[in-house]
C-alpha cells in the first residue's frame, strides 16, 4: 500500500487546524470501533469481561485453514494469470493501452454482487453453460468453483496495479537491459519482475484481502457445502451472537495487518503500487 | 584505422516526419567521434539505431562490413551510456556493473576481479555496497561508464552524458572521459549539442541539421573551415555576409574588394564569407578596410565584445583593447581570416548580429538543454 | 509470433472476464424467466423493474447517499490534506496510517466494527437504530472514502509546497484567502478524482452497506443482495445490465475527457 510521503515541516498552528475534523472523524469513526470490537470480543452477551469468545475460536480452526487455502490458490492464479496480462498490457502500443484499461475497469466497477451472481448462473447445474453444452457437469459447489468465483472477481485487482507499476518503469531500463545482454526473457526475470515487486505485493493484497474475508462468493458458488470465514462472521451477524462475531473479526484484522506488514518488509512502501 | 560502423543510405521518420536523410557515414576503430547538432537535427536517433533501439526505414548499418540492421541490442558488440543513466535502482553500485557479466555466467572472482578494476578506473572504490539512487549526478554517471564498459564492447555509446551536471562537474568528466577512451582503445561515439564539449573531446565532428550530415572533420576543420553558414555559425561566434568571389583569391564584400587565401569558385560567383569575430583587428579608420560606428561594448573577461555597424550590417569584434560606444573604427582583416563558403539553404539565415543580445543566446542554450 | 500470442492471451482473458457480464445483458432481454434458455427478446424485465417502486427509493438512496458521503469525504479529506501538510512528521504518519485502516482491513471487520460502534451509540442516546439508518450510511461511507480522497488530494498538496502560499500571503492575502484563492484551485485536479471515486466507491459498496444498513434505508447493492437470495428473476438481470451500461458510459466519457485534454496539453511531437 502506498505511504504519503510527508515533508518534514514546521508546525503552523492556523493551518493544522484544518486537519482537526478529520483527526475527530478517524477517532470517533475508525478508532472507536475498533475499541468496540475488541470490547466485543472479550466480554459476553451480558457485558461481563469474558475469554470463552476468543477461546472458542479453536472451533473455527478449520474454516480458517479452508478460507486461508482457498484465497492463497485464488491469489496465486491471479498473480499466474495476472502477471503476463499486466506485462503485454503495458508493453502495448500507447493508444490501445488507455482502451485497454477502460476494458478492465468496467468489470472492475461492476458490482461484486451481479458478477458473482452471473457465473452461478452460467455455472448452474441447469443453467447457461450446462444447456449450452448440453451436459450435466456439477461445478457449484465444488472448491473450484469457489476459487475460480474468486479469481474471476478479483482479476483486475492484481491486474491493474502491475500494470500501473511497469508501464512506469522507465523505457530506458529496458534498452539498459538489452544493451548489456539480456535477450528478452531475461529483460523481464532480471529487471522488470524486480522493479515491479510494489505492484505485486499491492496486487496480491488486494486480491488476498478480499477473498479470505467474502462471504458471498461462497454462498452462491458454494452452493451451501462450504462455509469460509466470512460466512462465519455474516452468520454471527445475522443470528444476533456479536461476541463471538467480533472475536473472529478481531482475530482476522489481527491476522491480515501482520502479514500486510511482513509483506511491507520486502517491498519500499513510498514507490508504486497505487490503489485504483 | 579501419572502418568499424559504416551507415549507408540510412533514413527514418517518425509519424511521417523525416528525421534522419540519407545518412552516409563511416566510423573508425578507436576513434572518438561527435554527433553534433541542435535538438531535432536526428542525432539521437541515429544513436539509437547504431545502439540497436531503433530500424531504420532503408539504408544499411555495417558492423565490420555486415549488415547488423535487424540484429537485437542485446547481441551487438556496442554498449550505451544512457542519457539518464538508465541505472537499476533493484541493484546496488557492484551489482549493477556486474550485471552483464552476470548475464554471461561468468566466474564470481573473475566478475569481482573486473569490477574492482572497472571501480578503480571510473574512481569509484570503495561504492561498491552503496545504492545507485544515493549516488550524485556525477557518481551514477561514473557507474553508467563503467556498467556499459566491463563486458569490452567494441563501441561505446554515449547519448548527451554530461547533459545534467553543472558546468565544473562537466569540465572534469570531460577530461575523464578522454582519458577512459584512449586507455581502453575503444570507438567512443558522442552526442552532444554543445560545441564546446565536442571541440575538445573528438577525434572527430559529424556536424547534423535536420536530418542531414553538414560537415565531417576534425575539430580544427569544422572551426576554420566550415563548410556552410549553419556550421559556421554553430561553431563559435561568426559574422556571415554577402560577398562575391571576383577571382581566386579576390572577394568583394561590404563594398571592399579583399585578398583571401581561397579558390576555385567561379567567376563572380555569389558566396558566403565568415570571418571570426577574434580575427578582426580594431584599427584607426583612416588605415581601416571597412569603417563603422561602434553600438555596443561588453567586457567579457578575456576581451571585450564590440558590435560594430558596417552599412546597416553589424559585425561582432573581440577585442583586447578598449573601444567607447559610438566611436567610428577601422577594421583590418587578414587574408588568411577570410573564409570562402559555397551558397547554401543557410545562407543568409545567420551570422548577423543586429539582434544580437547575450541574454536572448543563453535564453535559447537554456531552451535547447531543456528540450532534452 | 510473440505479437499473436501475446494478443491471443489477452484476447482470452478479456473474454472469460466479460463472457458473464455478456450473458447477463443477453438475458436481461429474455422473453421467459429462465435465466438459463434464451427463448426470445423482450423488454418484459425492464418493464417490471420500473413498475416496482423499490427500485427507484433504492436508486435514489443510493444517489443520494453517494453524493452526501462523497462531498462530506471530500471536504474534510481535502482541509486535512492541508492540516497534514503543516504537521510534524511523526504525527502526520501516525494520522495516516489510522486513516488507512479502514482500506486495509477487510470491508467485513469495518463493517461489524462499526455497526458495533452504532449500536452502542443507539443505546447510550436511547434513539431507535432504524431512524438513525441513513446517518450510520452516511457515517460509514464517508469514513471509507477518506482514504481515498486523501490519497489523490495529498501528493498534488506536497507537490503544491508552499511558495504559492507565501507569495499570496506576501501579496496581501489573509492565510484563508490564500488557502480559498490560491491553493484550491491548483488542487482542484486531485481533489474531483477523489470526490469520483469517493463516489463510485459509495454506489459500489454492498459489505460494510450490509452490516451497517438497516431496512430502512435500501441501497441499490442491498437491494441486488435480496433480489438474489431468492430465486432470481431476469428483473435483477435488467437492473445490473442498467447499471452496467451507466458505468461503461461513464468510463467512456472519462476516457474521451481526458485523451482530450491529453491532446490539448501534448504540444510536442
Amino acid at each position: 500500500m502506498q505511504q504519503l510521503d510527508i515533508p518534514k515541516k514546521k508546525p503552523s498552528f492556523m493551518r493544522t487546524i484544518a486537519a482537526a475534523p478529520h483527526i475527530v472523524w478517524a477517532v470517533m469513526f475508525i478508532v472507536l470501533p475498533l475499541i468496540v470490537v475488541v470490547w466485543y470480543a472479550f466480554t459476553d452477551a451480558e457485558g461481563h469481561v469474558s475469554f470463552e469468545n476468543i477461546a472458542g475460536l479453536s472451533d473455527y480452526a478449520d474454516t480458517f485453514l479452508l478460507s486461508l487455502e482457498l484465497s492463497v490458490i485464488a491469489t496465486f492464479v491471479c498473480l499466474l494469470i495476472g502477471y503476463p496480462l499486466a506485462y503485454m498490457m503495458a508493453r502495448a502500443p500507447k493508444h490501445r493501452q488507455k482502451f485497454l484499461v477502460m476494458l478492465l475497469m468496467l468489470p472492475m466497477w461492476t458490482n461484486l454482487l451481479i458478477r458473482t451472481y452471473s457465473i452461478m448462473a452460467i455455472l448452474d447445474d441447469g443453467g447457461f453453460l450446462n444447456t449450452l453444452l448440453g451436459t450435466d457437469l456439477h461445478i457449484i459447489g465444488t472448491k473450484g468453483a469457489v476459487i475460480f468465483g474468486m479469481v474471476y472477481d478479483f482479476l483486475p485487482y492484481m491486474v491493474l496495479p502491475i500494470y500501473t507499476c511497469i508501464s512506469k518503469i522507465d523505457r530506458h531500463m529496458w534498452e539498459a537491459a538489452e544493451d548489456l545482454g539480456c535477450t528478452p526473457f531475461q529483460v523481464i526475470r532480471k529487471v522488470i519482475l524486480p522493479l515491479s515487486t510494489s505492484g505485486v505485493v499491492s496486487g496480491v493484497t488486494m486480491v488476498l484481502v478480499p477473498s479470505i474475508s467474502t462471504f458471498y462468493i461462497s454462498q452462491k458458488l458454494g452452493g451451501g457445502t462450504f462455509e469460509l470465514i466470512g460466512d462465519t462472521i455474516e452468520r454471527q451477524f445475522v443470528s444476533g451472537a456479536l461476541n463471538t462475531g467480533a472475536a473472529i473479526s478481531f482475530i482476522m484484522m489481527l491476522l491480515i495487518l501482520l502479514s500486510l506488514a511482513i509483506m511491507n518488509r520486502f517491498t519500499d512502501a513510498d514507490e508504486g503500487g497505487v490503489i485504483v | 584505422m579501419a572502418k568499424l560502423i559504416e551507415l549507408k543510405g540510412l533514413s527514418k521518420s517518425f509519424d511521417g516526419e523525416k528525421v534522419l536523410n540519407a545518412i552516409d557515414l563511416y566510423i573508425r576503430d578507436g576513434e572518438f567521434i561527435t554527433l553534433l547538432g541542435p535538438s531535432g537535427c536526428g542525432k539521437t536517433t541515429m544513436l539509437r539505431i547504431i545502439g540497436g533501439f531503433e530500424t531504420a526505414d532503408e539504408g544499411r548499418l555495417l558492423f565490420e562490413g555486415t549488415d547488423i540492421g535487424h540484429v537485437p541490442a542485446y547481441k551487438r558488440h556496442i554498449n550505451t551510456v544512457f542519457q539518464k543513466y538508465a541505472l537499476f535502482p533493484h541493484l546496488n553500485v557492484y551489482e549493477n556493473i556486474a550485471f552483464p557479466l552476470r548475464l554471461k555466467k561468468v566466474k564470481e572472482d573473475d566478475i569481482q576481479q573486473r569490477v574492482t578494476d572497472m571501480l578503480k578506473m571510473v574512481a569509484l572504490s570503495g561504492f561498491e555496497n552503496k545504492s545507485v539512487s544515493t549516488l550524485s549526478g556525477g557518481q551514477q554517471q561514473r557507474v553508467a561508464i563503467a556498467r556499459a564498459l566491463i563486458s569490452h564492447p567494441r563501441v561505446l555509446l554515449l547519448d548527451e552524458p554530461l547533459g545534467a551536471l553543472d558546468l565544473k562537474l562537466r569540465k572534469d568528466m570531460q577530461n575523464e572521459l578522454k582519458t577512459i577512451q584512449k586507455a581502453i582503445g575503444i570507438t567512443f561515439i558522442y552526442v552532444t549539442h554543445d560545441q564546446e564539449e565536442a571541440l575538445s573531446m573528438s577525434d572527430t565532428v559529424v556536424v547534423m541539421a535536420d536530418g542531414e550530415i553538414q560537415q565531417i572533420g576534425t575539430p580544427t576543420d569544422i572551426y576554420n573551415e566550415p563548410k556552410n553558414a549553419f556550421v559556421a555559425d554553430f561553431i563559435g561566434e561568426s559574422n556571415i555576409v554577402d560577398g562575391i568571389m571576383l577571382e581566386d583569391k579576390k572577394v568583394k564584400f561590404s563594398s571592399h574588394i579583399f585578398d583571401c587565401v581561397d579558390g576555385g569558385f567561379a567567376k563572380n560567383e555569389a558566396v558566403d564569407v565568415v570571418v571570426r569575430p577574434e580575427d578582426v583587428d580594431v584599427v584607426e579608420p583612416s588605415r581601416g578596410m571597412l569603417t563603422g560606428q561602434v553600438t555596443s561594448v561588453t567586457f567579457k573577461g578575456v576581451h571585450y565584445e564590440i558590435i560594430v555597424d558596417i552599412g546597416g550590417f553589424k559585425w561582432m569584434i573581440q577585442s583586447t583593447d578598449y573601444v567607447a560606444p559610438d566611436a567610428y573604427i577601422g577594421l583590418y582583416i587578414e587574408p588568411d581570416a577570410i573564409h570562402i563558403m559555397k551558397k547554401s539553404k543557410y545562407s543568409g539565415k545567420f551570422g548577423d548580429y543586429s539582434s544580437f543580445s547575450d541574454e536572448l543566446d543563453r535564453l535559447s542554450d537554456a531552451e535547447l538543454a531543456e528540450e532534452f | 509470433m510473440k505479437k499473436h500470442l501475446s494478443r491471443i492471451y489477452m484476447c482470452l482473458i478479456f473474454g472469460i472476464l466479460y463472457i458473464p457480464i455478456l450473458t447477463l445483458i443477453l438475458f436481461s432481454f429474455n422473453a421467459t424467466n429462465s435465466t438459463a434458455v434464451f427463448t426470445g427478446f423482450s423488454f418484459r424485465w425492464y418493464a417490471e423493474l420500473f413498475a416496482s417502486p423499490d427500485t427507484f427509493l433504492a436508486l435514489s438512496n443510493t444517489l443520494i447517499l453517494a453524493i452526501c458521503s462523497a462531498t462530506l469525504s471530500t471536504v474534510i479529506g481535502t482541509a486535512a490534506c492541508e492540516g497534514i501538510y503543516r504537521m510534524r512528521r511523526l504525527p502526520a504518519k501516525l494520522l495516516n496510517s489510522v486513516t488507512n485502516i479502514p482500506m486495509m482491513n477487510p470491508d467485513i471487520v469495518t463493517g461489524m466494527s462499526m455497526m458495533l460502534c452504532f449500536v452502542a451509540f443507539v443505546g447510550v442516546l436511547q434513539i431507535d437504530y432504524e431512524q438513525f439508518g441513513f446517518f450510520a450510511m452516511l457515517i460509514a461511507h464517508t469514513t471509507f472514502c477518506l482514504p481515498y480522497v486523501i490519497l489523490s488530494v495529498m501528493p498534488r498538496r506536497n507537490e503544491l509546497g508552499k511558495t504559492y502560499s507565501e507569495a499570496a500571503m506576501d501579496l496581501g492575502c489573509t492565510p484563508l484567502q490564500s488557502f480559498f484563492k490560491v491553493e484550491l484551485p491548483n488542487l482542484m485536479p486531485g481533489i474531483l478524482s477523489g470526490f469520483v471515486m469517493a463516489f463510485t466507491l459509495s454506489l459500489d459498496d454492498f459489505v460494510i452497506s450490509y452490516f451497517v444498513g438497516s431496512s430502512s434505508f435500501q441501497t441499490l447493492p442491498l437491494l441486488i443482495y435480496s433480489m438474489t437470495k431468492k430465486k432470481v428473476k431476469p428483473d435483477m438481470y435488467a437492473l445490473s445490465t442498467l447499471i452496467i451500461v451507466t458505468v461503461f458510459l461513464l468510463l467512456l466519457l472519462s476516457n474521451i475527457r481526458s485523451s482530450k485534454k491529453l491532446r490539448k496539453g501534448g504540444g510536442r511531437s
